[in-house]
């Protein structure tokens, strides 16, 4: 049992259980919170799984949540370690089944009262431009050769077939291509289950949806990033697909030998793991890295989908039709990262399950326009309420890893959701406060109510109090579209 | 023998139970199966054999649910009814029927192993199934 009194409130938003509360812990486990949502951590499993993420083998410094926690299987939603990659382990319970589940922000250059009289057609034409739904085929067919191809340069393939735009490419992490990917590390299954979903959204959590920026914080950094207040943006949020579940799936298996062989002592099954300097830790990355690069590819090929839908709508009535991206950001995935640890560099391999790299100015990763301010980062809120675009922080590097969260965070179970409202009657109600609604089914809706998530601007305030990431500029949606 | 779901803040969760490993395999496929389309069986049309092997009884517990969700993104057929025809710890062979099904009310991306143990207890076997979705 983890007890809510053992925690010490270090900052204003930084409660921490000492190394000392469970005998097996390794660190530290930090919540980054106000009151209310550090309360929440213990109506569920968060917190308990949290401190089992600090017994991992050459975990650094700490355990960490993000305040958009919630319960998850292995490490909570919302959940940072970095393990020394040298003598840690890499887990797929720290990355999850969505590998590289994470949200691509386009903006347009136009203004909602120009969008406003085609948005009823315009939304209907991103919902055919967009494949969705449990098991859709993409928009793209690739031959298996294609597929090892694309997972191993990421979105490097979908430019050289002239689907993407190299200023698509320099506004995504890691380039869109995330190095070490290796396709023999894939099981032959995964292949089958990812060569015909390649460009699709999914169901679940995943959407696209027309917003407007309804206002600016911080005018200089919302310039660098192109953002102004009025203008019609667009966010993607979706992941690796049947490709990624199935890499994930794989290894939670076959790993749980490793953890045999290397004699790791664990406390939950979903934390299985192996050394990261090891046969059974590199294949997994190199898996996984292909399921990462996968989902670049996804996004990418439904954003040039989205580029389509507002040319066939809008084209000649509207003076620019065109979208450039403003950024992509993963929110599922393990990366190796350089960071300062006790006044030393230090390589060190970073999980960030649900949580979003929020990286500060001057880093060499952060794209060359916006290093001067930092990264942009996309966190959006549930359906029909309130996005935020953040930047990162010099805060955030010294703290988290360069970490802040990834969304509002879950509340409640879907299955209590779908109880309390029903996707009708949610249906209506967003169409009533002027959203336009495209969604596979009404049940699909009800689990995704914003009655279901937490107050995304209450856990944006944390983030931008703690020095997470700041607030540069909030979105309001136009239209959703669901699977 | 039998199932019921628990609540988990964020995907869906499934306590079974059953005299033996054999039920309480039948269990669980059923109560995934009332998570993806709810408390109605489609009359079979389709027989297949399932036979899959694994290091120990969690772990073959997560292959079986799995080879049945793959089977239903691959074919679209979803398998209501089982037979386990052989099953040890590390082993089973299974007859199942099923029908092809249009649209599931949920989807499962996968079967975790949080915290999952099969533990002895008074009616049999146990155990608590957390499923992302």
């Amino acid at each position: 049992m983890v007890n809510k009194q053992d925690f010490k409130r270090i900052d204003r938003y930084v409660w921490e259980l000492p190394r000392e509360s469970r005998p097996d812990m390794r660190v530290p486990a930090r919540l980054f919170a106000d009151e209310e949502l550090f309360d929440a951590a213990f109506g569920d499993r968060t917190a308990e799984q949290l401190v089992n993420t600090a017994t991992l083998p050459g975990i650094v410094r700490y355990a960490l949540a993000m305040p958009d926690f919630h319960q998850g299987y292995g490490f909570p939603i919302g959940g940072v370690a970095a393990m020394d990659a040298a003598s840690g382990v890499i887990s797929p319970g720290g990355v999850g089944y969505d590998i590289n589940c994470g949200v691509r922000l386009l903006a347009s250059h136009l203004d909602r009262e120009e969008v406003a009289p085609y948005l009823q057609e315009l939304t209907s034409a991103l919902y055919q431009s967009c494949p969705s739904g449990v098991g859709g085929k993409g928009r793209v067919r690739v031959s298996e050769r294609e597929l090892d191809e694309l997972t191993v340069q990421g979105s490097a393939w979908v430019l050289k077939r002239g689907l993407a735009r190299a200023e698509d490419i320099a506004h995504t992490e890691e380039g869109g291509q995330l190095p070490g990917a290796d396709p023999r590390q894939v099981s032959s299954r995964a292949k089958e289950r990812g060569r015909p979903q390649v460009g699709s959204l999914g169901a679940g959590n995943h959407f696209l949806e027309i917003d407007v920026v309804e206002e600016i914080y911080d005018p200089d950094v919302a310039t660098a990033f192109g953002l102004r207040r009025g203008q019609v943006v667009v966010q993607i949020h979706c992941g690796s697909r049947g490709f990624g579940h199935q890499v994930c799936d794989d290894y939670v298996k076959s790993l749980q030998g490793a953890v045999r062989k290397y004699g790791i002592s664990l406390v939950d099954r979903e934390l299985v793991c192996a050394p990261i300097d090891s046969p059974e830790g590199r294949a997994y990355y190199g898996a996984m890295a292909c399921a990462v690069n996968y989902a670049f590819v996804n996004r990418q090929i439904l954003a040039m989908g989205v580029r389509e839908a507002f040319e066939r709508v809008l084209a000649g009535k509207v003076r620019n039709v065109d979208l450039f991206q403003v950024y992509d950001v993963a929110h599922n995935i393990a990366k190796f990262e350089e960071h300062e640890v006790g006044g030393k560099r230090k390589r060190l391999c970073v999980h960030r399950k649900g949580a979003t790299r929020a990286f500060g100015p001057g880093r060499p990763e952060v794209p060359e326009s916006y290093r001067h301010v930092g990264q942009p980062v996309l966190v959006p809120g549930s359906m029909g309420t309130a996005s935020y675009v953040l930047v990162g922080t010099q805060t955030a590097m010294e703290i988290s890893w360069g970490s802040t969260c990834h969304g509002a965070g879950r509340v409640l179970s879907r299955h209590a959701a779908i109880r309390q409202v029903g996707g009708a009657e949610l249906r209506r109600e967003l169409e009533e406060s002027g959203i336009v609604v495209r969604a596979g089914s009404d049940k699909g809706l009800a689990e995704e109510a914003p009655s279901a998530y937490k107050d995304v601007s209450q856990v944006v305030e944390v983030v931008h109090g703690a020095g997470l990431a700041r607030k540069v500029a909030r979105l309001r949606p136009l239209a959703v579209i669901k699977g | 023998m039998g199932f019921e779901e628990i609540p988990h803040t964020a995907d869906r969760a499934l306590r079974c139970w059953g005299q033996d490993l054999g039920e309480l395999f039948v269990q669980a496929a059923q109560g995934m199966v009332w998570l993806l389309i709810g408390p109605v069986t489609p009359l079979p049309t389709v027989e297949a054999q399932i036979e899959l092997s694994a290091i120990d009884a969690e772990t073959l517990l997560v292959s079986w649910l799995s080879e049945l969700l793959y089977l239903y993104e691959r074919d679209g057929t979803l398998f209501t009814a089982f037979e386990l025809e052989e099953i040890s710890p590390t082993h089973l062979r299974a007859r199942v029927r099923g029908a092809p099904i249009d649209q599931l009310q949920q989807q499962i991306k996968a079967v975790t192993f949080n915290e999952l143990t099969i533990h002895p207890r008074e009616r049999g076997l146990e155990t608590t199934i957390v499923f992302d979705v």
